[in-house]
């Protein structure tokens, strides 16, 4: 494995003021004290560029949590980094914004649980729509680069095209359209929040229109839930070939889900390099090359390009986290995965308590 | 996006200071031929026109409505994107 990671994501802290029905974080989360501090996540960033990464996301939680989140941006800046936030914007202010986008800070996503302001407060298990509302026309003045994500499931898919026009009004630089994930927390409310087959098939057109009339205003990116795919898609890039997550605590993950397949062990940005962690820990070793591979994927071309799909998604609905993943049409437990697209009956939502 | 146009790098986009991407938000674009002189000379300030000229003394002996039509090709295809504005 010569190449070393292209991004990095940081989760700076796990503290976050939303409780989103979707959180895609652990459910048992890394406690604030025992977070990285400024020096180890500068070394860590320095570590990362010399590795060849290009790109720094800075996650979290909530990344406002960190008072010193302009010394964070700086060093990831002064090690070469472009410099990325994904923030639910609760904390933030003018001031405080000026003063990330002084340390350099280049691009900015804030994600909307939904048009409606009733439903995003419901979505995210805490009023926070009227506050991001308020927020973007200082984000729009400070000059960063500014993403809405569109956060769609099956409460809100049907109203996307209103969901459009609302953030097309907001007039940031791009839109991404983004299922949930059903990882982490977001597992506990599949039920409720995977989209039905229908959904997703009408949600189509609705995109593609409006990607041809924002064309060259604002860029829209829709991320296809692959529970609805014939084909896996590749993780991340395929397992240890392109990302490396950091969690609060300094432990690198593959992806931030692998910490629900069983036996997998981290090593820490405390005790090891990055770049040993990258080429020798067990944990990115893991699904690198094909050997651990079912032997219908290793007779499969299309091993080169999805890498036998999602190894989370393969143990979370197999219980085996070498299996093919079961949105492949040649996974024997395909089937189940189809069962789990038809409409659901109304079940009880469960929060993030914190 | 035409001869006259002004045009300059969108927020959140610039040219990787060694090598040959370009870093967007989320992503990275690959310059291949020509790409990176060329963005290298969208500052906001210059002109298509002016960008070409400047090339054109750069780079001795290559044809200069060659050279008119990358540029423009390159900068229209990348407004499209959203990478660079006018
Ligand atoms: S294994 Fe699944 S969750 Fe993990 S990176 Fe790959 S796609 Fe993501
Ligand atoms: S058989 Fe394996 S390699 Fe082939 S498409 Fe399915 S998951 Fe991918």
């Amino acid at each position: 494995m010569a190449a070393g990671p292209l991004s990095l994501i940081a989760e700076v802290t796990h503290r976050c003021p939303l409780h989103c029905l979707y959180c895609s974080n652990p459910v048992e989360m890394q406690r604030a004290e025992a977070e990285l501090g400024t020096e180890e996540w500068a070394r860590v960033f320095g570590e990362a560029a010399a590795m060849g990464a290009l790109h720094l996301h800075l996650t979290g939680g909530e990344p406002l949590a960190r008072k010193d989140l302009p010394e964070l941006i700086r060093s990831g800046r002064a090690a070469g980094l472009y410099v990325n936030m994904i923030t639910s914007g609760v904390g933030m202010t003018e001031d405080r914004l000026a003063g990330l986008v002084d340390a350099g800070l280049e691009h900015l996503q804030l994600s909307f649980q939904d048009v409606e302001e009733t439903s995003a407060n419901y979505i995210a298990g805490t009023r926070a729509h009227a506050l991001k509302e308020a927020l973007v026309p200082v984000i729009r003045r400070s000059g960063v680069a500014f993403t809405i994500n569109l956060v769609v499931h099956r409460m809100n898919l049907d109203r996307l095209e209103e969901f459009l026009a609302y953030a097309e009004a907001l007039g940031p630089d791009r839109l991404e359209i983004a299922h949930v994930q059903y990882y982490g927390w977001a597992l506990k409310n599949r039920a409720l929040l995977m989209p039905t087959e229908e959904q997703v098939r009408r949600s189509l057109p609705v995109i593609e229109a409006a990607k041809a009339r924002l064309k060259g205003r604002i860029h829209v990116e829709a991320v296809f839930p692959d529970y609805f795919g014939s084909f896996p898609k590749a993780c991340m890039g395929g397992w240890g070939r392109r990302t490396m997550l950091i969690d609060p605590v300094g432990q690198a993950l593959p992806c931030h889900a692998a910490g629900v397949i069983p036996g997998m062990v981290f090593d820490s940005v405390r005790e090891r390099g990055l770049g040993w962690i990258w080429r020798e820990s067990a944990a990115f070793e893991r699904f690198r090359g094909d050997e651990w591979m079912s032997d219908t994927c290793l007779a499969c071309p299309r091993k080169e390009q999805d890498f036998s799909g999602c190894r989370c998604q393969a143990f979370l609905l197999t219980g085996d986290a070498a299996a093919m993943d079961p949105v492949c049409v040649y996974s024997p437990e395909h089937e189940r995965l189809v069962e789990l697209r038809r409409p659901q009956p109304e079940l009880l939502p469960v929060w993030r308590e914190l | 996006m035409e001869l006259s146009s002004v045009p300059r790098m969108a927020a959140g986009c610039r040219v990787h200071a060694t090598q040959d991407v370009l870093l967007i938000p989320e992503g990275t674009l690959n310059l291949t031929g020509s790409a990176r002189e060329i963005l290298l000379r969208v500052d906001g300030e210059k002109s298509v026109e002016r960008v070409v000229a400047e090339l054109l003394q750069e780079y001795e002996g290559v044809d200069a409505r060659e050279m008119q039509a990358d540029v423009l090709g390159l900068l229209r295809r990348l407004e499209e994107r959203g990478v660079v504005r006018a």
